[in-house]
């Protein structure tokens, strides 16, 4: 009786299933509008890309607005298309060239991010400040203020402009150096270099006070991590002369009571261990990438 | 029973199931219909052989125009009347249709309609971080025959393109827009601070704000009477339009045209009406003074026991910051503080120099001055009586140069600009001001 009465059911239940069935056909997908990204007739613009970046290196860079990839609470620009390939080129003659000279050309097209967004203006924090970049996932990266970027062979630039030109390449090698120790780490004896002097407050510490207590940003104060990638963008973007003018310069206490020459030796400490973790992990000769994208950025400003 | 339970309950599947009314409110499907609207728009806007006039509103209120010549391509030709520049060269970016949360048409690559929402005040006279809160993203929201209107996503701007005749493509081709756009240049050509409009016997002082895009009048009615009138303009080919015409008597006052610099009197010719004859010359001083303005302007921080700043200290000669005190390292702030100190029973007003320094502000050094005179004319004349503090060699020259302004003879007109702001303006040619806030 019992196996009936689940007989029975189990023929209802495949009715059921069957009354289900009503031929609905999907749409034919290729024409919901949008999918798979805007296109549109390309360019110079994005035949400069294609050729110089996406075929190369497997890079995408979105030039052209889309409110999707920014943060949505923002005033903010599109670039001018004609600063979009003096940026790109620049960043692939400082950045890009420079590892392949040193590193081999397989590993930028392993570990380059592969995802670049532009953005015109600067992101204007409530507080006055400006963000001019942002990484994501060791993926994508977002450079703000390209409207506002001019290299010394550009018609209007004036000395100033230089902040800017730094700023964005110390923003590229900050955010490369954090894929690089998230693929391999780098030796956990530099988290105890400066242990317990890591502070959320460091937005309210100058770069020089930093600089007293042995960080050589503010922002090297945040973490372990934001200081082993602030120590390679400085030490690239600066060179090694700017490095040793920086820690020339270094005088009085720290806000924890280090003496100049105790902040002079950590920083030290923390740029042998940069330059071992290249060595070791990476086969990477660092002061020769040093010297090389110091020229690099000096050819751009100087 | 449990089987009964079982068995209704798959009954009650069935018929469920068996329900296959399919009735969608509308014909198509959404993404049909979302190509179609976007394929009717992306028609009309390249189907317009001289292009479209735009009028858009920003969410402050001030209205600009454009010109735009969009192709089947995504490129987008445009004129502006931002100023002279925009209004004459013809400028091409990109744009693209999208399917948003409605159909939207996009600027996706920077042109003149991304000065006015561009974030870096310095572009556009805005605010920092906010720009004049305007649009470059808009949804589409209507589409008739010759014009569509759209509304910004981001700030809620508004914008209404217009089908565009042979005539309103050549008035920016041929420099009519850009020759209205004069008129925003009238402080960069005319050094004074005080700017009047002579029309028929009459002179009417004007003061432009030229991020909101609003004048103001003042003069003296045919009973002797002081009136004002404030109003926003707008441009309109060769047209500068009033938003609320000016009513003096008999006289209206709704356009002004024709403008045309004149080096020789240092003044602009213009037309207002269209016909009548006018100039808008520079001042030395104010039309109306402010007789009571001085010695409010001082009181009112002698009775607080307070101060007086200003971020950018004089502008002399169409120079902003002339004595470059902006360039002391450090430097916050100047100030003025009536009844600082008393000394050798002097009781002094300080002009003084704030910096930065070890994370407060602190007074560096400064002019100061005698209890000011204030003229029964509207003046008010400061007297140099010492120097408080060392002032470095280095910034002698920013220091001497401000604190001997201070103390011409001739002294300072204030103007009252706001509820706690107002502009001092030297009384010796109106050449040269600074501006004081709470």
């Amino acid at each position: 009786m019992h196996m009936k009465a689940y007989y029975i059911i189990f023929c209802l239940l495949l009715v059921t299933l069957a009354a289900c069935n009503s031929e609905d056909p999907l749409e034919n997908p290729d024409n919901i509008p949008g999918l798979g990204g805007d296109t549109w007739p390309p360019g110079p613009i994005d035949v400069w890309i294609k050729d110089s970046l996406t075929n190369p290196l497997n890079v995408a860079v979105k030039y052209k607005w889309d409110q999707g990839e920014l943060e949505l609470n923002k005033t903010l620009v599109p670039p001018k298309e004609e600063t979009v390939i003096p940026v790109l080129s620049t960043i692939k003659q400082v950045w890009i060239k420079n590892y392949d000279l040193v590193a081999g050309e397989y590993f930028m097209k392993k570990y380059c991010p592969k995802f670049f967004v532009l953005v015109g203006s600067a992101s204007w924090n409530p507080d006055g400040t400006v963000i001019l970049g942002t990484a994501e996932g060791g993926r994508r990266i977002v450079l703000y203020d390209l409207n506002g970027f001019r290299t010394k062979n550009m018609p209007g630039y004036v000395p100033e402009d230089s902040a800017t030109v730094k700023e964005m390449f110390h923003t590229i090698e900050h955010e490369f150096g954090h894929i690089l120790h998230q693929n391999v780490m780098y030796p956990l004896e530099y988290k105890r270099i400066s242990v317990g002097r890591y502070t959320s407050n460091w937005n309210n510490v100058s770069d020089e006070d930093a600089r007293r207590d042995g960080f050589i940003t503010a922002y090297a104060m945040s973490a372990p991590d934001e200081d082993f990638v602030e120590m390679i963008a400085t030490m690239l973007v600066e060179g090694k002369q700017g490095i040793d003018h920086i820690l020339g310069n270094i005088a009085g206490n720290g806000p924890n009571g280090t003496t100049p020459d105790q902040a002079r030796a950590i920083l030290r400490q923390k740029e042998a261990m940069v330059v071992k973790y290249f060595a070791d992990t990476w086969k990477i000769d660092f002061y020769n990438l040093q010297t090389r994208t110091r020229a690099s950025v000096e050819a751009l400003i100087r | 029973m449990k089987r009964l339970l079982l068995y209704t309950i798959a009954a009650f599947f069935m018929l469920a199931s068996c329900s296959k009314k399919d009735d969608p409110v509308f014909d198509e499907s959404p993404d049909v219909r979302l190509n179609k609207v976007l394929a009717e728009y992306q028609a009309a806007l390249a189907g317009a052989p001289n292009g479209w006039n735009a009028e858009l509103r920003t969410a402050n209120g001030s209205l600009y125009h454009f010109h735009f010549g969009f192709n089947d391509a995504n490129r987008v030709q445009m004129y502006a009347d931002f100023d002279t520049a925009t209004a004459f060269e013809r400028k091409e970016s990109s744009f693209r249709l999208k399917a948003l949360q409605q159909p939207a048409l996009l600027f996706d690559t920077y042109s003149y309609i991304h000065i006015l929402a561009d974030p870096d005040a310095r572009v556009n006279g805005g605010e920092f971080g906010l720009g004049l809160s305007s649009d470059f993203e808009f949804s589409l929201d209507s589409l008739a025959a010759d014009s569509i209107k759209l509304t910004g996503r981001f700030n809620g701007s508004k914008m209404v393109l217009r089908k565009a005749s042979v005539q309103d493509l050549q008035a920016w081709q041929n420099g009519q827009w850009k020759n209205a756009l004069l008129f925003e240049s009238i402080s960069a050509r005319i050094l004074n601070y005080f700017k009047r409009l002579n029309v028929g016997g009459t002179a009417y002082e004007i003061a432009l704000n030229v991020a909101s895009r609003e004048i103001t009048f003042t003069w003296k009615d045919n009973g002797g009477v002081t009136r004002q009138h404030t109003t926003t303009y707008s441009f309109a080919g060769n047209n500068v339009q009033l938003g609320t015409p000016l009513t003096d008597g008999g006289t209206t006052i709704t356009t002004l045209s024709n403008l045309s610099w004149n080096a020789g009197t240092a003044s602009f010719q213009v037309n207002v009406n269209g016909t009548q004859a006018a100039s808008i010359a520079g001042a030395i001083a104010p039309l109306i003074p402010d007789l009571a303005a001085p010695a409010r302007w001082w009181q009112y921080m002698a009775d607080q026991e307070d101060y007086w700043i200003s971020w950018f200290g004089f502008h002399v000669n169409g120079v902003d910051d002339a004595f470059k005190i902006r360039s002391i390292p450090n430097f916050y702030y100047l100030i003025f503080f009536p009844e600082f100190n008393t000394e050798q029973g002097v009781t002094y007003d300080l002009a003084g120099f704030i910096s930065l320094s070890g994370g407060s502000l602190g007074l560096e050094f400064g002019a100061a001055y005698r209890p000011p005179v204030f003229t029964t004319d509207g003046r008010v004349i400061f007297r140099y009586f010492g120097t408080l503090g060392d002032v470095p060699p280095v910034h002698e020259e920013k220091y001497l140069n401000t604190a001997s302004l201070l103390n011409n003879t001739s002294g300072f007109y204030l103007v009252q600009t706001g509820a706690t702001t107002y502009d001092m303006v030297s009384a010796i040619d109106a050449k040269a001001w600074i501006s004081w806030q709470q």
